[in-house]
């Protein structure tokens, strides 16, 4: 009987009523009563194909038997999930695919939570009538076994392969890689790369996971353990901001793999290869165990009581003298609250100062409190939410590298929902492929750009009535289409083309990433993209999203380690502290500038690695050198623990329990998994080790200080946003002398800040730096993949092997940082908008 | 007429029983210089066994370890050059050990067998976590005249 | 009886110019269809005429053609599946090479009436004859402007696309087509949803074979009550059927549906070869189970075929005398479905592959007892449970020789060789 909702379907599952949504399948319908009716080939997030027909059930009025994967729920059926004709099905199913697959289960990877061994064993027969030799793939004709290495990490044995086409379905519909593809038809088909192809997209990792027996294998899980001894540990992705929920799994103090946990509010269960295989920098070697002193020119081991009175000596003896606003700190934004929240109380309460930082690889940063950045970036993004937009604008971002499961969120909606997706940036990226229009702009201009799409949209009468667009024209320069499209480098009819499509649109999704937040000219470009934001109706129909970049960005921002704080931020500490040091603190860059002046005499770095990530490598140095007293804390021995004067061991994300807050604003709690290393230590701890040293603790325990954190990072402003254009004007350098390429320094699509590089199957993926070039580029100069070129700029040069680039296609440089062997950062200057270089080949001896 | 019984007649009697055993074979097994040969099924220190040309049996594949009830088995997977898996670390607790044969149902590789080994006392408790060093199986035999020629060799 | 519709002109070798084509009479139902007739009016006639699809399946080509959407905004396509790779049957090959006119006024006039501007026809790839027929002539209707923008200046455009595929099988089953024009590989798509509302690119698609096609520009230009008079009630018009096998005559005869199969084995056939006698016939492609003689009677159409225990499928009929062994015949068959099999479902992929190996191992003479029974439990497993047909006509035949024949394959496993010393055998 059909329900009277034309949207609700009723029907019966062994003997069960049941109501589901219209379109639902018979499989989901019983699995949300809570009948498991086995498949292979069924996975939530791909569109059902039949192929296993594991999942048979018997459907009365229907005379063959139904898979109900692929079967709509229609009203008044009546469905039999284990009838004794289904028993028959499954058991000639699972007949059919054991009849070649091979008898591997000791030695398999997979054995303990294959599909297979399951599913045999509770529907299948023991004994089979197959009575002629196995089928095999051989693949060397002298040796006993047939794993074929397809990728730096992937593994496939293709005599175990049930062809549920798990993996190319999955890497075609949602990754859109083609690097996996079946070959030959029949029961011989075959899962291979193409010919001289590897496997290594950044989302390969994946495939292992998604298969359901041992035919695609793990490296770094090889052999090690099997999966019944490890124990499960809930824990978040330190990497970047999306935040992905993973699985750690440990046994006794070692970790063996991670893999996902799903979350359908930001992953839906994928992750990216840095935080599949990251987790190995917690065991690896090289790990900090013991503090060091720098004792005349070495560091030498020393006990923690040792360097915690050294360090409290000198901070005492600056403060004293100075005051202590001559005292920094830069904090990693990686880092969990807890950690961040101490190192922010440590300065603030019992050094008296406000030189707090963790923006370390922005140039020269505004330094004005609750300026309309933190307007935005306070406001909530949801990364579900993009799936309701029908236009999607990214600006300035190389989306599959810095967030690589939103892009995955993108890709749903273009390929899924047909919505458009249009990318501006200065030089084409993968994540490009499937927009409707690739805007690539000369650096250095995008205000320009943007400034030229908001006249055009008011050209166009498309403008929102919400905002009174009537004086555009002077408050922004340049104030034509032309004229912006001079100064940009891109066609007028694009610009046009991209402003009617945001003007037409119902809900748009607006994107930033990297390319712009860490710009100089910060405030220019977000009043341009407020403008536009305005003029779209974003705020009302639509987000806007400025993607914190690291893990807990925005729990830093929310727990203010940073020096100027709103006024309502400054309050709350004063409840919580009863206190708040008056002087202004100065952020990261002039903290450094600082230092070369010999104001600062003291900095704390907690975590992160300024040598290679700060933007100015010259710059940094000078300042760091200068410094009386340097105090460090990293995981492993890193350029800027080099010049320590005390290094102090820190207990990595694995090692103990805490926050992450990611880019959607979500606290996301992960635990901890193994002790700490050696003599580590998180880093409350060490800032309470301080802290008492100098003073008094700065907590009891970690447990009594949560309720102070969560009251900071659930904090919710919403600021109102004045509905009123502003001003843009638009400043362009020109590239001078014989420094004319423009240079854009990213990381490595499977590398991630300082600490990824020392993870064995990451550094397997790459474990150098390089240069990528356009084709075009790459001709002129006369190089293949793999010549050296000595990239130079006015400051510093640096030899790198080229990459060919598949997509970038303008004369631009792009060179990737996350090595210390190749710190590219000599190349840049902070007071530059745009870094410029010269290439030249080096010429073989 | 007591005395006659308890005396005449009950004590040669005894001295007879007595005297009769001075010639019977004794029953006692001299060990350790005799030992009784024990059961084929018997149950005794276990070993790990290896193909004819050489190759360890065991493949790593842990169901031993599953199987045993007094979870006494640790083991840690390793590639050979080959790419093949075999045991890089395999500990036998011999303490926790309750000699069930469980393992050796259990190995699909007829690779761990409980032979009939018994005489393995020791004086500390970490001497009785037994390698795989120590279990494995020697290799085969060689002929007599060339293990006496490397006998002869060693003291040279 | 013999009756020449298709083949009117099939012997002229001046068919294939346009020209002569045209001197024929030919692309006068185009025009008319187009100038006359609106497109549910063309779906009306071909419905009345009683058309069925003359790839195998018989399904009503009207019928069909009705079930694409009115109203949706998406394209509509038209294809014409010449992937003809049925064992048995060449008479598509035929109607490409010698009348190519003819199919593209056929697929031209199908587009007009399900409301399709880009057409397809995909061609099995080894046919590199009839690939180069179509192309000419395509050519040339296009240089006549009976194809292209503006067709006889009525405003509608028609473009026609002639694909090759790469050489399967399987590509002839049309959602593996609709996977193969699409650039994927060519496996078959579950139903629903049915090509008919979401077919090429999920647009709306009517996929029809080149004989049915081929048909239409007749019933157009004659009437469907002429159509209907030619063969019986339910199965109208007339049919190319492939004559092949042990007969004297072998050929492509086009028959009025209802013709006996004897008229077309001993009249136009010439009988069995070497006088010897009849053994048995597969009559529709070797996916239908087989015909004894004592059915020769049985009339050449969809629904007494059925009735006589087999399927009229694509008209290939295979004739076999009293020297064949069947188990051979068998082998031959499963071999060609196990190489064909896409490999996407279990149930075909292994079955298919499991199946050989037991029909090969019994007919080299070293089958053994309870194989028979294997295979029948193998048979059952696959047949119904299958994302295409395939599987279905993989295992019909061996089914049907098991319940016929099965003496010969008790006497190979028993005595280890052939009942009848064919001289092909192993054993």
């Amino acid at each position: 009987m059909s329900s009277a909702d034309d949207n609700k379907v009723t029907l019966t599952i062994d003997g069960r009523e049941v109501t589901v949504p219209r379109g639902m399948t018979v499989l989901e319908a019983a699995k949300s009563i809570g009948i498991e009716i086995p498949t292979f080939c069924w996975h939530p997030k791909l569109k059902p194909v039949g192929a296993c027909r594991m999942c048979y059930v018997e459907i009365e009025k229907m005379p063959k038997l139904a898979v109900s994967c692929a079967t709509e729920a229609m009203p008044g059926m009546v469905v039999h999930t284990d009838s004794d004709l289904v028993k028959q099905g499954r058991r000639a199913v699972l007949e059919f695919i054991l009849l070649n697959h091979p008898l591997d289960c000791p030695t398999c990877d997979k054995g303990g939570e294959c599909d297979l061994q399951d599913l045999t064993f509770a529907h299948g027969i023991d004994d089979s009538q197959f009575d002629f030799n196995k089928y095999r793939f051989i693949r060397d004709k002298k040796s006993t076994f047939d794993d074929y290495r397809l990728g730096p990490e992937i593994i496939r044995n293709q005599n175990r392969c049930i062809l549920c086409y798990k993996c190319v379905r999955s890497n075609k519909e949602v990754f859109g890689e083609y690097d996996l593809g079946a070959f030959q038809r029949g029961n011989i088909t075959e899962i291979d790369t193409g010919p001289g192809q590897q496997v290594d997209s950044i989302y390969s990792g994946n495939l292992v996971e998604i298969c359901p027996v041992g035919a695609l294998t793990n490296t770094d899980w090889r052999y090690n353990i099997r999966v019944w001894k490890t124990q499960k540990v809930n824990s978040i992705c330190q990497y970047c901001a999306d935040g992905c929920n993973l699985t750690l799994w440990k046994d006794r103090q070692k970790i063996y793999r991670a893999t996902s946990r799903r979350n359908d509010a930001i992953d839906e269960g994928w992750i990216c290869n840095r935080g599949r295989y990251g987790y190995q920098i917690a065991n690896a070697e090289g790990r900090l165990t013991v503090p060091l002193i720098k004792r005349g020119e070495r560091q030498e081991n020393a006990t923690w009581d040792e360097a915690i009175e050294l360090i409290a000596r000198r901070f005492k003896e600056i403060k004293d003298k100075k005051g202590g606003v001559c005292i920094g700190g830069l904090a990693y934004p990686g880092l969990d609250s807890a950690s961040l929240y101490a190192f922010s109380k440590l300065f603030r309460t019992i050094l008296n100062s406000n030189n707090v930082d963790f923006r370390i690889d922005y140039k020269m940063l505004p330094e004005e409190p609750g300026d309309l950045y933190t307007q935005i970036t306070s406001r909530k993004f949801s990364i579900a939410g993009i799936e309701n937009s029908d236009v999607v604008l990214v600006i300035g971002s190389n989306l599959i590298n810095e967030h690589p499961i939103t892009n995955l969120r993108v890709r749903k909606v273009v390929t899924q929902k047909g919505a458009k997706l249009y990318t501006l940036n200065p030089f084409a990226t993968k994540s490009g492929d499937i927009s409707t229009d690739e805007i690539i702009y000369r650096a250095g201009t995008v205000e320009a750009l943007i400034n030229g799409l908001c006249v055009s949209i008011v050209e166009q009468k498309l403008a929102s009535d919400t905002v009174d667009a009537s004086k555009l024209a002077t408050r922004v320069e340049p104030n034509t289409v032309a004229q912006a499209a001079k100064i940009s480098g891109v066609e007028a009819d694009r610009i046009v083309g991209l402003a009617q499509a945001l003007g037409e649109a119902k809900h748009i999704t607006l994107i930033t990433g990297e390319l712009l937040s860490t710009s100089i000219t910060r405030d220019a470009i977000t009043a341009a993209i407020m403008n536009l934001a305005l003029l779209c109706g974003m705020a009302e129909n639509g987000q806007i999203g400025f993607l914190s970049k690291y893990a807990n960005s925005k729990g830093a921002e929310k727990l203010g380690v940073m020096p100027l704080l709103s006024d309502s931020l400054i309050a709350e500490m004063k409840t919580l502290w009863g206190g708040y040091p008056e002087q202004k603190g100065l952020g990261a860059d002039r903290m450094i500038l600082s230092a070369k002046k010999e104001e600062i005499d003291a900095l704390f770095v907690m975590g992160s690695d300024p040598m290679l990530c700060y933007p100015d490598g010259q710059f940094v140095r000078e300042g760091i050198e200068k410094l009386d007293f340097l105090v460090v804390a990293d995981l492993f021995e890193t350029r800027t623990t080099q010049m320590a004067d005390v290094v102090l061991p820190l207990s990595s994300i694995a090692e103990m329990s805490g926050d992450f807050v990611n880019l959607e604003g979500t606290v996301q709690h992960f635990d901890q998994a193994i002790k700490p290393l050696g003599q580590s230590m998180p880093g409350y701890d060490i800032c309470n080790k301080i802290a008492s040293a100098l003073k008094e603790p700065l907590f009891e325990s970690v447990a009594r200080m949560q309720p102070d954190i969560m009251r900071l990072l659930l904090r919710e402003e919403n600021p109102e946003i004045q509905r009123e254009l502003r001003e843009v004007k638009t400043s362009v350098e020109q590239a001078s002398g014989e420094y004319t390429v423009p240079l854009f320094v990213v990381d490595q699509a499977h590398h991630f800040a300082h600490l990824t590089e020392r993870s064995k199957s990451l550094s397997a993926f790459c474990s150098e730096a390089h240069l990528e070039l356009s084709p075009s580029m790459a001709e002129k100069l006369h190089a293949e993949t793999g010549t050296l070129i000595r990239v130079e700029s006015e400051v510093g040069k640096v030899i790198l092997p080229v990459i060919i680039s598949e997509h970038i296609d303008n004369d631009v440089a792009v060179v990737t940082r996350n090595f210390s062997a190749n710190p590219v950062n000599d190349l840049q200057m902070r007071k530059q908008r745009v870094d410029y270089v010269r290439l030249t080949r080096v010429e073989e001896k | 007429m007591n005395f006659i019984r308890t005396v005449i007649i009950a004590l040669p009697k005894g001295f007879y029983t007595t005297l009769k055993h001075l010639f019977k074979k004794p029953v006692t097994r001299k060990y350790p210089y005799e030992r009784r040969e024990m059961a084929p099924r018997y149950r005794g220190k276990h070993y790990l066994e290896r193909y004819d040309d050489g190759t360890e049996r065991c493949v790593c594949c842990g169901l031993c370890a599953a199987s045993c009830p007094a979870d006494a088995i640790y083991m840690e997977g390793g590639e050979t050059d080959n790419g093949e898996r075999f045991a890089k670390v395999y500990e036998i607790n011999l303490l926790r050990c309750i000699f069930c044969g469980f393992c050796e149902e259990a190995c699909p590789e007829e690779a761990i067998f409980l032979g009939h080994e018994y005489e393995f006392s020791d004086d500390n408790r970490d001497s009785f976590i037994y390698t795989k060093e120590q279990m494995l199986a020697n290799r085969p035999k060689e002929k007599p005249f060339k293990r006496i020629i490397r006998k002869v060799r060693r003291i040279f | 009886m013999e009756k020449k519709v298709l083949f009117t002109y099939i012997d002229d070798p001046a068919q294939v110019k346009v020209e002569t084509y045209v001197g024929h009479g030919g692309y006068t139902a185009w025009q008319k269809a187009l100038k006359q007739m609106k497109p549910a009016d063309v779906i009306d006639e071909v419905k009345k005429s009683g058309l069925r699809g003359r790839g195998g399946a018989g399904f009503p080509a009207g019928l069909k053609w009705s079930f694409v959407p009115k109203d949706s905004p998406k394209p509509r396509y038209l294809i014409c599946n010449a992937d003809e790779s049925e064992p048995g049957t060449c008479k598509d090959r035929v109607l490409m090479e010698h009348d190519p006119h003819g199919v593209i006024e056929g697929m031209a006039i199908a587009s007009y009436a399900i409301g399709s501007h880009l057409c397809f026809i995909y061609i099995r790839g080894e046919f590199g004859g009839p690939i180069r027929c179509m192309e000419q002539a395509v050519k040339e209707a296009y240089a006549k402007g009976y194809l292209g923008k503006n067709v006889f200046g009525t405003g509608y455009d028609l473009d026609m696309i002639v694909h090759t595929g790469g050489g399967a099988y399987i590509c002839g089953e049309e959602t593996a087509l609709l996977n193969s024009l699409e650039g994927e590989r060519g496996m078959s798509r579950i139903r629903p949803p049915f090509p008919a509302i979401e077919g090429l690119y999920a647009c709306p698609t009517v996929v029809n074979n080149v004989e049915t096609l081929a048909s239409v520009p007749h019933i157009i230009n004659n009437g469907a009550e002429w159509y209907t008079s030619m063969g019986t009630e339910k199965s109208a018009g007339t049919k190319i059927f492939s004559l092949s096998g042990h007969v004297n005559k072998p050929g492509n005869y086009e028959l009025e549906l209802g013709t006996p199969l004897s008229y077309l084995i001993n009249d136009l056939g010439g009988g069995i070869k070497d006088g010897l006698k009849l053994k048995a016939v597969i009559p529709g492609g070797s996916s239908t189970p087989f015909l004894l003689p004592d059915q020769l009677d049985t009339k050449l159409d969809y629904e007494s075929i059925a009735a006589a225990g087999s399927m009229l499928g694509s008209g290939g009929v295979i004739v076999l005398h009293e020297k064949t062994c069947i188990v051979w015949v068998i082998e031959r068959l499963i071999h060609f479905y196990r190489h064909e099999s896409c490999g996407k479902c279990t149930p075909c992929r292994e079955g298919t592959g499991w199946l050989e190996q037991l029909i090969s191992r019994i007919e080299r003479g070293e089958g053994k007892p309870g194989d028979l029974e294997k295979i029948e439990s193998i048979c059952d497993n696959i047949l119904g449970r299958t994302v295409c047909p395939l599987g279905d006509a993989a295992v019909m035949p061996i089914q049907s020789a098991l319940k016929l024949f099965r003496d010969e394959w008790q006497y190979h496993i028993d005595n280890k060789r052939c009942l009848v010393k064919s001289e092909f055998a192993f054993a």
